[in-house]
C-alpha cells in the first residue's frame, strides 16, 4: 500500500528552483533514504510533505487522499535538522505539551510518555529541566516527542546527530521496531552508510530533481561494474584470451573486471581449466557512498543562484 | 482552535509562575510610590538653609518682623545687619552669613524694585524661591503698616478671582483630576506596549534561536503560532493590571476602614475622582485601548522577533521604528492633555499608532463633554481595523522568518515577504 504519493510537487523561491517536479511513492512500512548534497531540496520538500509549505503545483497524496496540512499533521512525526526544546521548560510539561499540540488526548498523552520514558530509562527526567540534559539526552528526548503519538510518516532529518554509538543503536533498534509495526519512516541524510545500513529504498535528490530512485539492491545492481574479487593461489597469467582484465589487488586479492559479452561462470571455468585454486570469489558491488559521489560530482557544491 | 488555547495556556503559565512576574507585580507599585515620594523626599533635603544678611538702606525693616517670620517659617534664617554695608560685603562669610542683600531706598511711584542676593555658590530656585517669598511676606506686612490697613482691609485686598473650566455637557467634569488620570492611563499604557511588546520579540526570538520553531510549525500554522503567544503575554499583562487594582482596591478599602488621618485625605480625594469621572467609562475603555494597543504592537514586535538571529542588536535596529512610534505618541499625549479638543489630541486620539495613549488620556476628560461619540467610536472601529491589519502583516512575515536563519532582512524585504503571493 502506499502511503504517501508526491505527483510533480514544484515549489520556486525568488532566487531558487528549490524542488522542481518531484514525483515519488513511498510505501507503507517501508524506511525510505532520501539523500542528496547540501542545498538539494530535501529540506524544502520535506517541510511541504510536513505541512509547513504549500507546494506551488502538485500534489500529495497522504494515505490514499488529498494531503491536509491542518488535519494530517496528527498522523506525522518530523524530526527536523535544526531541532530543539524549550530550554527552561520541564521536561515532563514539555514532552505533554508537544504530544497535546500533535491531538492527544491529556491522559493518553500521559500514559504515551511514561511507557517511552521507561523504554528509554528518563524516568527520572520528568521535573528536570532541558538545559540540564546533555547533547545526546536531549537528542533522545527528541526522538520520543516525534514519535509519541503514533505517526502513521515519521520523517527524521539526520537522527543520528551528536549522538554517541550506543544511543544511535538504541534509535536504530527503535526505528526498525516501529516500522516493523507498520509505521513507515522517511531518513534524511548525508551518512551513506547509515542508509545502506537501515534503508529499503532510496532517493537521491540533486539541484531540486530526483536523479536517482530505487531499492538498495536495485540501485546497486544498476550501478555495478562487473567487478569481482578473487583470492585464488596461481593466479593465471592474462592474455587476450582471458574473459576478464586484472584492475588491481587488494587485501591479497585480484580485482577484476569482467569483459563485456562474458559472465562469472566464464571466469570461473577459465579459471579452473588453469588450474587456479579457487579460496573465495565475490562480486563487488559500489557502495551508496560511491554512487552518491560519482552522481553528483561535477555539479557546483553549492547551488547557485538562479533566476526562476 | 484547540491548539491555539494549548499556545496561550503555556505562554501564559510559563509566564505567570516565573519569580520574575510575581516581584515585579509586588515591585512596581512599591517603587511608583517609592519614585514619588523619593522625589519630595530629596527635594525637601537637598533644600539649603539660607543665612542671608540683610542690609536695609530703606528703614522699613526691623529686627521685630524679620524674627517673627524667622519663627513662622524656618526655611531660611534673614538677620538684620547695622554694621557698615561695606564692612558686611566684605566680611558676610566669616560672620556666618551664606550671603547678603541690600534693600535699596524705597521710592513708592515706582513699579518693582530687582534685588540681588549675592552669595559665593550658587543656589537652586527652591532654595532662593523659600527666602525671596519670606522677605516678600514681610514686605507684604510693611506695607499693610504704612497703609494703616486692619485686617477686614487685608483679606478685601488680597482676594483674587479664580477661574476653574467646567464643561456644560459634563457638569461634574474636573481638569485637574482629568489631567491626573489622563497622565496614569496614558503612560501605563505606554509601558505596556513598550515592556511586553519586547517580552513578545524576545519571546519569538528564543523560539527560533532554540531551534523549537519548525517542531512546532509541523504541529500547528506559524499563524496561530503567534497569536497564540500574543494572546498569552496579553492575558499576562492584564493579570499584573488586575493585581494591581485589587492592590489599589485594597488599600482603598482598609485605608477607609482604618479610618486615620493620612489615609482618610487619601480616601477622600480616590472618591472626590469617582465623582467627578466616569470610573467604568474609563476602566472599560483603558481595557480596550490596552488590549488592542497591546495587539497593535505586539504583533509588530513579534514579526520583528521572527525576522531576527540571537543577535539583540538586530533586534534593537529593527525595531526602533515601532519604538519610536510609542514615544512619539507619548509627546502626543502631552500636547493633548494640556488642549484635549485641540486639532493635534482629535487627530492623535484616531489615527491607530497613537490612538491607545493619546485617547486614554483625552477619555477622563469626559465623554462625549470633551470626546465626542463619534471621535471615540471611529477611534476604536479604526484602531480595530490597524490591528487586525498588524496581525495579518505579522503573521506573514512571522510565516517567513521563524524559518529563516542567516542574513538579517531590511524592512523592505519584510514587506516584501508579507505582500508576495502564498
Amino acid at each position: 500500500m502506499t502511503l504517501l504519493e508526491l505527483k510533480n510537487l514544484k515549489k520556486y523561491f525568488a532566487t531558487q528552483k528549490a524542488v522542481d517536479d518531484i514525483s515519488l511513492k513511498v510505501e507503507q512500512g517501508q524506511i525510505f533514504g532520501l539523500l542528496g548534497p547540501n542545498g538539494a531540496g530535501k529540506t524544502t520538500l520535506i517541510r511541504m510533505i510536513t505541512g509547513i509549505f504549500y507546494p506551488d503545483e502538485g500534489e500529495i497524496i497522504f494515505d490514499g487522499k488529498k494531503f491536509d496540512p491542518i488535519k494530517d499533521v496528527e498522523y506525522i512525526g518530523y524530526m527536523p535538522e535544526e531541532r530543539g526544546l524549550y530550554k527552561k521548560m520541564k521536561i515532563g510539561e514539555q514532552t505533554m505539551y508537544l504530544a497535546q499540540l500533535k491531538g492527544l488526548k491529556k491522559a493518553d498523552a500521559l500514559a504515551k510518555i511514561k511507557q517511552w520514558f521507561i523504554k528509554f530509562e528518563m524516568e527520572g527526567w520528568w521535573n528536570k529541566k532541558v538545559e540540564d540534559l546533555s547533547k545526546g539526552m536531549s537528542q533522545k528526548l527528541q526522538f520520543v516527542t516525534t514519535v509519541l503519538h503514533n505517526p502513521k510518516l515519521i520523517i527524521l532529518d539526520e537522527p543520528f546527530s551528536g549522538l554517541d554509538p550506543v544511543n544511535s543503536n538504541l534509535i536504530k533498534d527503535e526505528i526498525y521496531n516501529l516500522a516493523k509495526n507498520g509505521a513507515t519512516i522517511i531518513f534524511s541524510t548525508h551518512r551513506m552508510e547509515q542508509v545502506e545500513e537501515i534503508c529499503d529504498h532510496i532517493a537521491l535528490v540533486n539541484k531540486g530533481s530526483i536523479i536517482l530512485d530505487g531499492t538498495v539492491a536495485k540501485v546497486k545492481q544498476d550501478f555495478k561494474e562487473n567487478l569481482f574479487s578473487i583470492g585464488a593461489d596461481q593466479m593465471p597469467a592474462v592474455n587476450g584470451e582471458t574473459p576478464f582484465d586484472i584492475v588491481g589487488t587488494k587485501a591479497e586479492k585480484s580485482v577484476v573486471r569482467i569483459k563485456e559479452g562474458k559472465s562469472s561462470n566464464d571466469v570461473l571455468q577459465y579459471l579452473l581449466q588453469n588450474n587456479a585454486q579457487i579460496n573465495s570469489f565475490n562480486e563487488i558491488l559500489p557502495s551508496l557512498n560511491d554512487i552518491f559521489i560519482k552522481l553528483v560530482e561535477g555539479t557546483p557544491t553549492a547551488r547557485q543562484f538562479q533566476k526562476v | 482552535m484547540n491548539k491555539i488555547w494549548l499556545i496561550i495556556k503555556r505562554e501564559y503559565l510559563t509566564r505567570v509562575r516565573k519569580k520574575t512576574f510575581i516581584i515585579s507585580t509586588l515591585l512596581f507599585p512599591l517603587l511608583y510610590l517609592g519614585l514619588i515620594f523619593g522625589m519630595g523626599f530629596i527635594a525637601d533635603k537637598s533644600k539649603q538653609n539660607l543665612k542671608v544678611a540683610v542690609i536695609d538702606k530703606s528703614g522699613y525693616f526691623t529686627d521685630e518682623n524679620i524674627a517673627y517670620q524667622n519663627s513662622i517659617d524656618d526655611n531660611s534664617t534673614l538677620k538684620l545687619v547695622k554694621d557698615s554695608a561695606e564692612n558686611v560685603m566684605a566680611n558676610f562669610k566669616a560672620k556666618g552669613f551664606d550671603g547678603y542683600i541690600v534693600i535699596p531706598a524705597i521710592n513708592w511711584k515706582d513699579g518693582d524694585d530687582s534685588l540681588f542676593f549675592k552669595s559665593e555658590k550658587s543656589y537652586g530656585n527652591a532654595t532662593t524661591a523659600a527666602m525671596e517669598s519670606k522677605l516678600n511676606r514681610i514686605w507684604s506686612s510693611i506695607k499693610n503698616d504704612s497703609l494703616r490697613l486692619d485686617t477686614e482691609k487685608q483679606v478685601i485686598l488680597t482676594k483674587k478671582l479664580n477661574v476653574t473650566p467646567k464643561n456644560i455637557q459634563d457638569e461634574t467634569a474636573n481638569a485637574n483630576t482629568a489631567e491626573g488620570i489622563g497622565y496614569v492611563a496614558g503612560f501605563l499604557i505606554y509601558f505596556i506596549l513598550l515592556i511586553y511588546g519586547s517580552q513578545v520579540m524576545m519571546g519569538v526570538m528564543e523560539e527560533k534561536t532554540n531551534r523549537i520553531a519548525e517542531v512546532i510549525v509541523s504541529s500547528v500554522k506559524p499563524f496561530q503560532m503567534m497569536l497564540g503567544k500574543i494572546l498569552g503575554i496579553g492575558l499576562v499583562a492584564l493579570t499584573q493590571f488586575l493585581l494591581w487594582i485589587a492592590f489599589v482596591l485594597i488599600v482603598y478599602n482598609v485605608g477607609k476602614a482604618a479610618g486615620g488621618n493620612i489615609a482618610s485625605g487619601v480616601v477622600g480625594n480616590i472618591q472626590g475622582m469617582f465623582a467627578s469621572v466616569n470610573v467604568p467609562l474609563v476602566l472599560s475603555c483603558f481595557a480596550f485601548y490596552f488590549l488592542a494597543g497591546f495587539f497593535f504592537y505586539a504583533s509588530l514586535y513579534g514579526a520583528i522577533g521572527s525576522a531576527v538571529n540571537e543577535d539583540m542588536r538586530e533586534a534593537q535596529s529593527l525595531s526602533f521604528p515601532i519604538t519610536m512610534l510609542v514615544i512619539i505618541s507619548i509627546a502626543l499625549m502631552t500636547a493633548a492633555i494640556s488642549d484635549p479638543t485641540g486639532p493635534i489630541a482629535v487627530w492623535a486620539s484616531i489615527i491607530p499608532f497613537s490612538s491607545p495613549i493619546v485617547m486614554m488620556a483625552r477619555i477622563p476628560y469626559g465623554v462625549p463633554g470633551t470626546v465626542p461619540w463619534w471621535q471615540l467610536g471611529l477611534s476604536m472601529a479604526l484602531l480595530i481595523l490597524g490591528f487586525m491589519f498588524t496581525v495579518w502583516f505579522a503573521g506573514k512575515i512571522y510565516r517567513t522568518g521563524i524559518l529563516m536563519y542567516g542574513k538579517k532582512p531590511s524592512w523592505k524585504e519584510m514587506i516584501k515577504w508579507a505582500f508576495r503571493k502564498n
